[in-house]
């Protein structure tokens, strides 16, 4: 008959080939191939200081007839380590959810148990069938002063371990990031982006659990992020962006009161608007005698070199805007 | 931030202490600007309150300043009054019953703090309990503010330091400590409660008469 075998790598394996006397001639086979004699004490074979390549399939057969004596299928793992838990209200007041996993693998299979304690009360944490290693847990009462307690206990044919978390109902409130952020240049204005975004659509509830948010965003080019808190509404017009520079913009949600911030959200790229260049390919060599190089990145003088005295009709207007374009172009070279 | 919580916190003390003639102030507050003044005011205790707490629990000593401290609950702590509900039954308070809830628990847990006062060893302590105790007291007087100004009666309470009946005083100071420990639990848990109590509440007043208060104070 078969069996399967779990063992610690690093272990030393003695296999006996069934009831067989030890004296008795027998041959081993690892997967279908056979064991050579070296590895052998009598009809006991012996693995010393085992790895992860030895699990397979070991049969011992009898010396002259060649019948299957004995079968076993060898699994080298490890005992679990202790499991990592993170419990999380992302849907607050609804309830909570838990996950876990191990920090390193066990190559063996692992069995999890969770317990959900309420000051005198256990409660049953649902497992969710996807993602695996997860349940929930629905909240029966609201604003408890009494802490919750979860253990978990992950178990494996060569151990077990766990480990436990402690903490109040306010605690581990954490929304998931907002959705669906958008963000637009807005026409005519040069330094403004309009962005917009929802509640994530796990939070039940926003009516009377509000929640706030954080806006940050920077140029591509710049590492410095700017940010902005805002406490209701789920838009906001950033009105100081350099013109003609690709922004990268990302929000983080937070219940009003209680918990911490959300992760980022999704990055969303925008531009702000710029006007369509119209003599470029003519002011070429006008901005070559009047291109500045600077090493420092300045928000391009889109008007300046026009303002001295310049009459203004339409034709010459283009013109300085096109220079003003290129300049802006040229001193993004030297950065 | 905290600096408008400070600040509308000033404005309600001034307004609705009893004791300072700022009649005006009480008479112009709309419903709609008290629940506002009064969600800020229990935002700024709340903040408050982290502060006194880690100091108070630190003069009780271990292991009632320990982070992951959990004792259960003993029975003699229920007459502290607590802040957990039925989560459908929270939901469905119609307004009256929501204020009355928050306001007895604030007279109460007021009283309570004020014998704590009394009793407390340190100096530092115990300005920091008095001044908390004030501000409590704004607290409670906000939300009857609110009351009165919506038509609702006042729930009739203990007017002075509740003796409770039937509950003897801690028969150790072991017993105590765990009293004074959840003490500061509960109210911890009742600012964090109020929030949402009084965001509730803010959805009910129309908009308009906040915007017009705002408009006539120059904002």
């Amino acid at each position: 008959d078969s069996h399967i075998q779990y063992e610690r790598v690093g272990a030393d394996v003695t296999m006996k080939c069934g009831s067989m006397d030890w004296d008795a001639a027998v041959t081993w086979t690892a997967n279908g191939t056979d064991i050579d004699e070296s590895h052998l004490n009598g009809s006991y074979l012996i693995l010393k200081n085992v790895d992860l390549s030895q699990s397979g399939q070991y049969s011992c057969y009898e010396g002259s007839s060649w019948h299957l004596k004995y079968q076993t299928s060898l699994r080298v793992g490890t005992p679990p380590k202790e499991p990592v838990l993170m419990c999380r209200s992302n849907n607050y007041p609804k309830g909570f959810y838990c996950s876990w996993h191990l920090p390193t693998p066990t190559y063996i299979p692992n069995s999890f148990n969770i317990s959900v304690i309420h000051g005198t009360k256990d409660m049953v944490c649902e497992k969710d069938a996807v993602p695996k290693n997860r349940c929930h847990i629905r909240y029966l009462q609201l604003f408890s002063t009494v802490k919750y307690k979860v253990t978990l206990t992950v178990t494996n044919p060569l151990g077990k371990n766990f480990t436990t978390l402690t903490f109040d109902e306010f605690a581990i409130v954490k929304p998931d990031p907002p959705e669906s952020v958008v963000a637009k240049p807005v026409p005519n204005n040069p330094r403004r982006l309009e962005v917009s975004w929802q509640n994530p659509s796990s939070w039940p509830d926003p009516d009377s659990f509000p929640l706030k948010f954080f806006l940050r965003y920077r140029p591509l080019i710049l590492d410095q992020w700017q940010h902005v808190e805002l406490s209701d509404g789920t838009s906001h017009t950033i009105t100081d962006a350099y013109a003609g520079k690709e922004y990268i913009i990302q929000v983080a949600a937070k219940d009003n009161d209680i918990g911490t911030w959300s992760d980022w959200s999704v990055a969303v790229h925008a531009t702000p608007w710029t006007e369509e260049p119209k003599h470029l390919t003519t002011e070429a060599q006008i901005t070559e005698t009047t291109s500045a190089s600077t090493s420092s990145f300045m928000a391009p003088p889109t008007t300046k070199i026009c303002d001295k005295g310049a009459v203004v009709g339409s034709g010459a207007m283009a013109v300085c805007w096109t220079a003003g374009l290129v300049v802006a172009a040229y001193s993004v070279l030297f950065i | 931030g905290d600096s408008w919580g400070i600040f509308t916190f000033l404005c309600a003390a001034l307004c609705n202490l009893p004791a300072l003639p700022a009649l005006n102030c009480s008479e112009e507050l709309g419903a709609g600007q008290s629940i506002q003044q009064t969600y800020d005011l229990t935002r700024y205790l709340e903040h408050q309150l982290r502060t006194l707490a880690g100091t108070y629990l630190n003069y009780l000593g271990p292991p009632f300043n320990e982070p992951d401290f959990n004792p259960p609950r003993l029975a003699r702590a229920e007459r502290v009054p607590s802040a957990t509900v039925d989560l459908d039954l929270w939901r469905g308070l119609t307004d009256n019953a929501r204020l009355a809830a928050n306001y007895r628990a604030y007279s109460r847990l007021l009283c309570y703090l004020r014998v704590l006062d009394g009793q407390v060893g340190t100096a530092e302590l115990r300005h920091r309990l008095a001044h908390f105790c004030a501000s409590l007291q704004g607290l409670v007087l906000s939300i009857g503010g609110v009351m009165s100004s919506l038509g609702y009666p006042l729930p009739a309470g203990p007017a002075g330091p509740p003796t409770p009946p039937g509950a003897p005083a801690a028969p150790n100071d072991f017993l105590k400590k765990m009293d004074d420990f959840w003490l500061l639990k509960e109210l911890q848990t009742w600012l964090w409660r109020s929030a949402k109590d009084f965001n509730r509440l803010k959805k009910k007043v129309p908009p308009a008469v906040v915007t017009l208060r705002l408009e006539a104070r120059g904002f």
